[in-house]
């Protein structure tokens, strides 16, 4: 089977600091794949390097095939198949909620206000939010905040979504709703990369754990493996500390 | 005195008026289109070049961007009263016979694109680049990112310094007088020189303009209240 994304010898450096050190990765239909490690261990940029919101300084990244770092390639294409939930949600704050996922569907993808509505209503309602589609977003909970993100990325209806340390900014009460929402897009066979330090979700629901440190992949498995016969020393290390807590 | 007052408001009346007009006149004209075209200059002005771009446009960025700062640079860094004089005589110079008003009327707005350029700017800056990033994450190009998501806050947000603008000009068209456009300064002026009263006329003028600009700070904190009302829905979703 072929890699929906193939990430090749991929390296990012911020000013002198190397983020990102000669990466290798792919992502196949159906994954759920979640990136583990320290903070400054590179997981969000090499997210972020997906959907190309930051440029990699040398590598290759092919999705479906083709070389998105190709100067020809179609960017803004490439972002409609690719949906990205931020850790500070980034909900649009001149719009309400139904607003917000129908930006993309009518101005990006062409469709009518009347289907795009009707997506967005749906999606709304998966991530049960569906009584507060004409809230202004400033108004929500941040859990609310963050499910409304989800369900701006779903009407999308992309190929794979992109995960970046979704909890993160969350309140210890509305970390549950946001991944029993991650959950359910998962059961829906969603391709998802993950960002995350939630351990239990990723046990639980990722089909690959990626442990990785200062910029490399250092160990990659199924969670049964990483979580209790961890390789390396340093996955070892990271996750005694971090089970510790 | 209060004989010198009533002469000078009875027999000016109407020029008052007048003068109350063409002044109010070009602070709104100067005001709006100052906003316009800042909106304009202030884009220009935060052109990024990127690595993508081809050659060709990263020079129209380079040309943009530069243009925008040298035009800000100028106009905020010399007096409208020179600005004035330079040109409604230089267009005459070339040919182009424009009346004091219209001299005006081009100098106060593009002084005030000038000041406008930097508050629309940075509001622009000053919003979270999680705004943008989410934009371009659902595969909106730059300019409908910055349509639809960027500009709209900034404006929102550039609301109480653009109506202090307003009041401003309405206070600083004083000097285009200069160039005899027939603002309120210039019909006092014009009294006080009939009448030999400097000291009564300018009293006069120095509390019309007051009334001027309070009852338009009123009238913007009213309007500012009306516009915070949370959350604009798109004309899509009714």
């Amino acid at each position: 089977m072929k890699p929906l994304i193939r990430i090749e010898k991929l390296n990012k450096s911020f000013h002198n600091n190397q983020v990102l050190k000669n990466i290798d990765l792919n992502i196949y239909e159906g994954e759920v794949v979640c990136i583990i490690g320290a903070s400054g261990s590179g997981k969000s940029t090499l997210l972020r390097c997906i959907n190309l919101l930051e440029e990699p300084d040398s590598g290759n990244i092919y999705f479906e095939d083709q070389n998105i770092l190709d100067s020809q390639f179609n960017l803004n294409k490439l972002r409609t198949k690719i949906g990205m939930v931020f850790q500070s949600f980034n909900l649009f704050n001149n719009y309400n909620v139904l607003d917000n996922c129908l930006i993309g569907p009518t101005k990006v993808l062409g469709l009518s206000k009347k289907d795009a509505k009707e997506k967005a209503i749906y999606y709304l309602t998966k991530v049960g939010l569906e009584n507060f589609v004409h809230q202004d977003v400033n108004s929500l909970s941040g859990g609310q905040k963050q499910r409304v993100a989800i369900a701006r990325a779903l009407t999308m209806e992309p190929r794979v979504m992109l995960f970046d340390e979704p909890t993160s900014a969350l309140d210890p009460e509305m970390v549950g709703e946001v991944l029993s929402v991650m959950r359910e897009v998962a059961k829906s066979r969603m391709t998802m990369v993950v960002v995350t330090h939630e351990m239990d979700f990723a046990r639980e629901v990722a089909t690959r754990v990626i442990y990785m440190d200062d910029g490399q992949i250092i160990e990659e498995g199924t969670p049964e493996q990483i979580f209790t016969k961890p390789q390396h020393p340093r996955t070892n290390e990271f996750l005694r500390r971090i089970l510790e807590r | 005195m209060m004989d010198n007052f009533k002469i000078i408001i009875k027999e000016y009346f109407t020029q008052i008026l007048i003068g109350i007009g063409n002044t109010l006149l070009l602070a709104l004209v100067g005001t709006v289109v100052g906003f316009f075209l800042a909106l304009i200059f202030a884009n220009l002005r935060i052109l990024k070049i990127e690595k993508r771009d081809q050659l060709i446009v990263k020079i129209l960025k380079k040309i943009g961007s530069t243009f925008s700062k040298i035009y800000v640079t100028v106009f905020r860094g010399t007096p409208m009263i020179v600005q004035a004089v330079i040109f409604y005589y230089s267009f005459h110079q070339f040919g182009l016979i424009w009346t004091p008003m219209q001299a005006g009327l081009f100098t106060v707005s593009l002084n005030t694109t000038a000041y406008l350029t930097e508050v629309i700017r940075g509001a622009i800056q000053s919003l979270d680049k999680g705004q943008m990033e989410a934009a371009r994450s659902l595969g909106l190009s730059k300019t409908k990112a910055m349509i639809y998501i960027i500009i709209p806050q900034a404006v929102k947000n550039s609301m109480a310094p653009i109506g202090n603008e307003f009041i401003i000009n309405i206070k600083d068209t004083a000097v285009l007088s200069i160039i005899q456009v027939f603002d309120l300064f210039s019909v006092m002026k014009s009294a006080a020189g009939t009448y030999y009263l400097y000291v009564e006329s300018m009293l006069i003028a120095a509390a019309i303009y007051l009334i001027l600009t309070l009852s338009t700070s009123m009238l913007l904190r009213y309007l500012e209240q009306k516009i915070g009302v949370p959350s604009k829905p798109l004309p899509s979703s009714n």
